[in-house]
């Protein structure tokens, strides 16, 4: 019984705590003006395709696109729901008819993701996380913060839980995420992979002459990996620090200060970079999903009065 | 929503979440995190030497008829890395990367709530006849017309190292392998057709 009250109160202090509806409106906004950059990156290589080029029978549709009975690419299609996505995005930023906007949101994602990974069956995980938030924010009340529709409507105020709960399943979630991805690693390939000379090195070696060699026996690019790549010793201090961020990355959810937070994260953040400049692991966007570590109230107070400075309006004085 | 409904919803989605990992569930938007996790111990690191004029031209194909010409990606209307991907992978019956992460070390219970028999991969596909099928698809040849392409053909070499040598940072020694895939279309699967890879 005692323990049954402890586990409920862990939970409700976990879950229900810490944001305001401010808060949780904000965190809209910043992840749609982060999406808005996210969905081209993402999707350019759809977009460099003629529009009135051929239609292609996919190799192997990804499972809704078979389960729906989509079998081939409408290329002028993939235009117009980019389109109506950066729209919708748009329309999630400023709060406008908000759910509508996500939903949309979702299902352009959903679709152009579908096309993309359908036509070769390489199916990419870089959406995940973004696609969980969607749909937290999508089950939440975000629209009623911070938003055009609270212009026009009177919502009753968010209590915390209500603002809380969306907030932190998210940041569960991304701890998760790479919590995960250290069990995937034993799975598949037990502890081998975190040697010096495992997985990470062959990486390295494999990236660097994956661009050819010139006619004097040197790299044509990429030599950064290669130079890394002989030091085993290196790599294996490499290796355990990805172990070592990736199984205490869930320790990030108990971390009271914002500082220390950022440190953390900031450390995560340089080690995308470095899997993406040595070896071509293209997660270099994902962290502008980290901005859920923190309350944006503060931060987008400090953003408004340096911009408000910045536009040559008086800064505002302490007191009045 | 009630307090109660949200603790029902995040019950019911950790619930989720965390049977996406142990059943190793790869379906966007769940996932048990596969990716890079495949490691395989090898003396040898076999570097593809790129040939942007042959990739440029594409895959080389004879017709029903008997004439012969080449299909890029231009003519698919497809992104570079997806053609790259069809011609040195799927034309050597090489799938994608998540079916390599979802027949690894599969747990028995993982084996046995698939129902897979021993030894039965959890994802195989018949790549030779997606080939066509997407080819002779997406050109629009029907099985009956003279252009249907009959026979495929892809050509690329491998510098193949040692991994001792490279450590020695020493890229001149290396063994050359050249690959050939040359894949025929099966008259059998006409009965196939109008299903696609459905």
């Amino acid at each position: 019984m005692a323990l049954c009250k402890s586990v409920n109160e862990a939970w409700s202090r976990f879950f229900f705590t810490g944001f305001s509806g401010e808060s949780l409106g904000l965190l809209r906004m910043y992840i749609g003006v982060g999406l808005l950059f996210f969905h081209t990156y993402q999707f350019a290589t759809v977009l460099g395709l003629n529009p009135t080029g051929a239609m292609f029978y996919f190799i192997e549709p990804i499972w809704y696109f078979k389960m729906l009975g989509i079998q081939y690419h409408i290329p002028i299609l993939s235009f117009i729901v980019y389109a109506i996505l950066m729209g919708a995005t748009i329309f999630m930023i400023r709060g406008q008819w908000t759910r509508t906007s996500i939903l949309v949101v979702i299902v352009c994602i959903f679709y152009l993701k579908g096309v993309r990974d359908s036509f070769s069956g390489d199916v990419h995980h870089r959406y995940i996380i973004p696609m969980q938030m969607l749909l937290l924010f999508l089950l939440s009340r975000c629209g009623e913060v911070h938003s055009r529709d609270a212009l026009h409507s009177t919502f009753p105020p968010l209590q915390e839980w209500e603002a809380s709960w969306p907030i932190k399943t998210m940041q569960l979630y991304v701890a998760l995420f790479y919590f995960w991805s250290v069990i995937a690693k034993v799975r598949m390939s037990g502890w081998e992979w975190f040697a010096g000379d495992g997985r990470i090195q062959e990486m390295l070696i494999k990236r660097s002459v994956r661009w050819g060699i010139s006619g004097e026996d040197t790299l044509v690019k990429n030599s950064l990996s290669f130079e890394l790549a002989q030091h085993p010793d290196l790599v294996q201090v490499f290796a355990l620090l990805v172990l070592a961020f990736e199984i205490a990355f869930p320790l990030i959810l108990f971390i009271k200060s914002a500082k220390v937070r950022a440190a953390f994260l900031s450390g995560v953040f340089i080690f995308h970079v470095g899997t993406f400049v040595l070896l071509d692991v293209n997660f270099i966007l994902i962290p502008f999903v980290y901005l859920i570590f923190f309350d944006l109230v503060p931060i987008h107070q400090w953003l408004k009065t340096k911009a408000e400075w910045g536009f040559g309006r008086n800064p505002p004085v302490a007191g009045t | 929503m009630s307090k109660r409904t949200v603790n029902w919803v995040l019950v019911s989605y950790l619930t989720i979440i965390w049977g996406a990992v142990i059943f190793r569930i790869d379906y966007f938007p769940l996932t048990w995190v596969p990716m890079y996790s495949s490691y395989y111990p090898d003396d040898t690191i076999t570097a593809r030497v790129g040939d942007s004029e042959r990739m440029a031209k594409g895959l080389l194909v004879t017709h029903r008829n008997g004439e012969t010409s080449y299909i890029s990606r231009k003519d698919l209307n497809i992104p570079k890395p997806n053609f790259r991907r069809l011609y040195y992978q799927r034309m050597f019956g090489s799938g994608p990367p998540k079916h390599r992460q979802g027949n690894r070390n599969l747990s028995p219970l993982n084996r046995w709530i698939r129902g897979l028999e021993d030894g039965e991969a959890n994802f195989s596909a018949d790549w030779e006849w997606r080939m066509f099928w997407s080819l002779n698809k997406s050109l629009g040849y029907e099985p009956q017309d003279p252009r249907f392409i009959v026979q495929a053909e892809a050509l690329y070499q491998n510098r193949i190292y040692r991994k001792s040598d490279l450590m020695k940072q020493d890229v001149s020694r290396y063994r050359m392998e050249t690959m050939e895939a040359r894949i025929r279309w099966k008259d059998e699967w006409i009965t196939r057709w109008n299903d696609g890879t459905l």
